[in-house]
């Protein structure tokens, strides 16, 4: 069999998950409140285990370990699309990625827990009530900042103005995308951007904001063939600053 | 004042005291977790926030993300009536005074703090037309002459309950062992290192 489709797939998946776990961990001591403090920081924690879920099926395709693979990669060698990687900025800008994304992302489960793929449909139903988390929450903070004041819509406004062009990111092809959809592995991207695009939109309608029409809007590219900002690097270099000091220690 | 202890120079002159201003903060929400099927809810605590949802969403990681859950519900602060706190062999039930009754009946959840310094824990729920009226009748319903120093009665209607599809909130959570320090096993760990290194045994655990 043929294994390069679903690893490239299972490659994206996890790197966008590692890579926003760990931009929203930058949280941790630093929210809101106390409380959302506490759940930004499970939801990142969440997201890097699920991470690592994925690199063990990686692993077991023949990958390196999970930990190698997470941590001696250099930018040019991830997969995730650049809207996970950009700075948090400031809450604003954050929430409105964290629900951009999780909604794509537990979308993208949904459709996974059909995948002719065993182990990923499996994970899909073993993780469904994380992501019905992360969307609730992600829903409930932008249908409360979407209508409470002046300033909180307007914040909101402009950072879901940013963050749309790189959003559509998330839905560039892979370069396998028939093989993966006629395999059943998974949907495909364009079916993904349908689902999230009616999403996205009966949440937003709901609130003062305008959700800007994708039509016009360009898609940042890149991040899924290894192609990122200048934001990457420092980050892989941060989260694997420890592991790189003896990459044989046992933790 | 000269001192050098900085709690003390820091204190304001005697008669220099200005009122606080008004907490500029969110109201509070009671929190009530069932951490087993079939065990009873307890109240766990109390979260700031915006209102019902927001207070749900913020209660689910503040207070169920260790261990095991199975649903959790929330209530404005201001929708729980607390009766008077008694002590040694006064049961609170003795204190509470019957109101005028209303017209309506509606279902209470009612809350008996057994001991002093625990948590309060869901007796069951009763129906009457006023939370007073649903503490008399809690009374004997489940109170079987036990002494409880303080109770609560809640109106259902205005709790914001886990619905039966969102149960799976937390089929996850008792893997995450990483979040509970003893799963790290650090005297274990602490050691096998002396051991290794052949230190003498400090004893540490």
């Amino acid at each position: 069999m043929n294994n390069e489709p679903v690893k490239e797939l299972l490659y994206k998946i996890a790197d966008d998950l590692l890579i926003l776990g760990h931009r929203n961990s930058e949280w941790t001591g630093f929210g809101p409140l106390l409380e959302e403090d506490i759940a930004f920081s499970s939801m990142a924690q969440d997201k890097v285990g699920q991470s690592y879920a994925i690199y063990q099926m990686l692993n077991n395709l023949g990958e390196q370990s999970p930990d190698t693979v997470a941590f001696m990669r250099n930018a040019n060698q991830f997969h995730n699309c650049q809207l996970v990687e950009l700075p948090n900025q400031e809450y604003d800008f954050s929430l409105v990625r964290h629900f951009l994304f999780d909604t794509a992302d537990a979308l993208r489960w949904e459709l996974l827990s059909q995948s002719s793929y065993e182990p990923l449909a499996q994970l899909a139903k073993k993780i469904k009530g994380e992501l019905r988390y992360h969307t609730m929450h992600a829903n409930t903070w932008i249908k409360q900042l979407g209508s409470a004041t002046e300033e909180s819509i307007s914040r909101l406004q402009n950072s879901l103005q940013a963050a749309m062009p790189y959003a559509l990111g998330i839905f560039e092809e892979s370069p396998y995308e028939k093989e993966i959809i006629s395999s059943r592995i998974f949907a495909g991207e364009q079916e993904l951007k349908k689902r999230w695009l009616a999403k996205i939109e009966d949440v937003i309608i709901k609130t003062q904001l305008q959700l800007p029409d994708s039509k016009v809007i360009i898609p940042i590219y890149g991040g899924r063939s290894g192609k990122h900002t200048e934001h990457l690097q420092p980050l892989l270099d941060e989260m694997s600053e420890v592991f790189r000091i003896d990459p044989t220690a046992e933790w | 004042m000269k001192s050098l202890d900085p709690r003390v120079t820091r204190l304001p002159q005697v008669g220099e005291v200005k009122p606080k201003r008004p907490l500029d903060q969110f109201g509070t929400f009671e929190v009530f977790v069932q951490p087993k099927e079939g065990k009873p809810f307890q109240h766990e605590g109390p979260v700031h926030a915006p209102n019902l949802e927001m207070a749900y969403i913020l209660a689910k990681e503040t207070f169920t993300r260790r261990f095991t859950c199975t649903s959790i519900y929330v209530v404005d602060t201001r929708d729980v009536l607390v009766s008077p706190t008694t002590e040694g062999n006064q049961s609170a039930y003795e204190l509470i005074t019957a109101k005028p009754a209303g017209s309506q009946k509606k279902i209470f959840e009612i809350y008996q703090l057994a001991k002093r310094g625990k948590q309060h824990v869901n007796a069951g729920s009763v129906e009457a037309d006023s939370p007073e009226q649903a503490m008399l009748l809690a009374k004997d319903l489940f109170n079987a002459g036990k002494i409880v120093y303080n109770v609560w009665a809640i109106e259902k209607d205005k709790i914001r309950f886990t619905t039966t599809e969102e149960k799976d909130l937390w089929n996850t959570l008792p893997e995450k062992k990483f979040r509970d320090a003893s799963d790290y096993k650090g005297g274990d760990k602490l050691k096998e290192f002396l051991t290794r290194s052949q230190l003498p045994d400090t004893g540490i655990q």
